[in-house]
């Protein structure tokens, strides 16, 4: 079997599994009482946020790895990762302004979190459009690499921005030092959402660099 | 007495639907590119 056709069987029971957590985030979690059933909104949102910032780490490090072995596979796992967390990425930008709707009363406010999370995404659009504009492979794959890092670099700074800043977003109650501060049913949801959204970016990711390899072997294809 | 929340289930169906919307599609973005791989 080949990698494409792993990733897309993978990619088939991540999304089966996605609908289990509807199911389960929907019908089965508890409402919680001061946000109500907009704060469900955080089970699909927070998941999607963590692989959003994952991805582009991965793409740093397969990058920073990629200019000292010239190996093209690097060049091609960063590609992948990176058109996968710019898809998580408008998860996140979306379903967030619909959370914060009801709850802040406004779509957006220019907070460090958000505009912070909105320039990680002009850099994933920056980073594909990029690629696509560098015809010679050896140069692609350098330029991307440095603006792959920088990427990488943005990303603790994303995460620890709600401290660094007084910011409308809510402090993380899961990714904290302390013990998480959701009851075990929300946070089983959570945890389940969480696996979902690791296997869908495995499937992707597995995808997407099948394809990329495919097209450094036929440029064209 | 009956607990009562806030009424903003609508915020929360289009949030799940905007995600299924965006996850499916590309989901059958990789298929349509990788269906001969």
């Amino acid at each position: 079997m080949t990698l494409a056709r792993k990733g897309r069987w993978t990619t088939l029971v991540g999304l089966v599994l996605l609908a289990a957590v509807y199911v389960r985030a929907l019908a089965f979690t508890p409402i919680e009482r001061t946000q109500g059933p907009a704060q469900k909104i955080y089970y699909i949102h927070v998941p999607a946020a963590i692989w959003t910032e994952t991805a582009m780490i991965l793409v740093g490090l397969a990058s920073i790895f990629f200019l000292f072995l010239k190996d093209a596979r690097l060049d091609s796992f960063a590609e992948a990762s990176a058109e996968v967390g710019t898809a998580f990425a408008t998860i996140v930008l979306t379903t967030g302004p619909i959370w914060g709707k009801p709850i802040w009363g406004t779509w957006w406010t220019w907070d460090a979190r958000l505009t912070s999370t909105l320039f990680l995404f002009f850099l994933y659009i920056g980073y594909l459009l990029l690629r696509g504009a560098v015809a010679d492979p050896g140069a692609r794959a350098r330029y991307a690499a440095v603006l792959g890092i920088c990427g990488m670099v943005l990303v603790p700074f994303i995460h620890f921005s709600v401290y660094l800043f007084r910011t409308l977003h809510p402090m993380p109650i899961i990714l904290k030092p302390s013990a998480p501060s959701l009851p075990g049913s929300m946070l089983a949801t959570w945890g389940f959402s969480f696996a979902v959204f690791t296997v869908l970016y495995v499937g992707f990711v597995m995808q997407r660099y099948a394809l990329a390899r495919a097209r450094q072997e036929v440029p064209h294809a | 007495m009956p607990e009562t929340f806030p009424h903003n289930a609508g915020y929360m169906i289009a949030a799940y639907t905007v995600a299924a919307v965006i996850l499916v599609a590309y989901a059958l973005s990789l298929y349509r590119r990788t269906r001969g791989l």
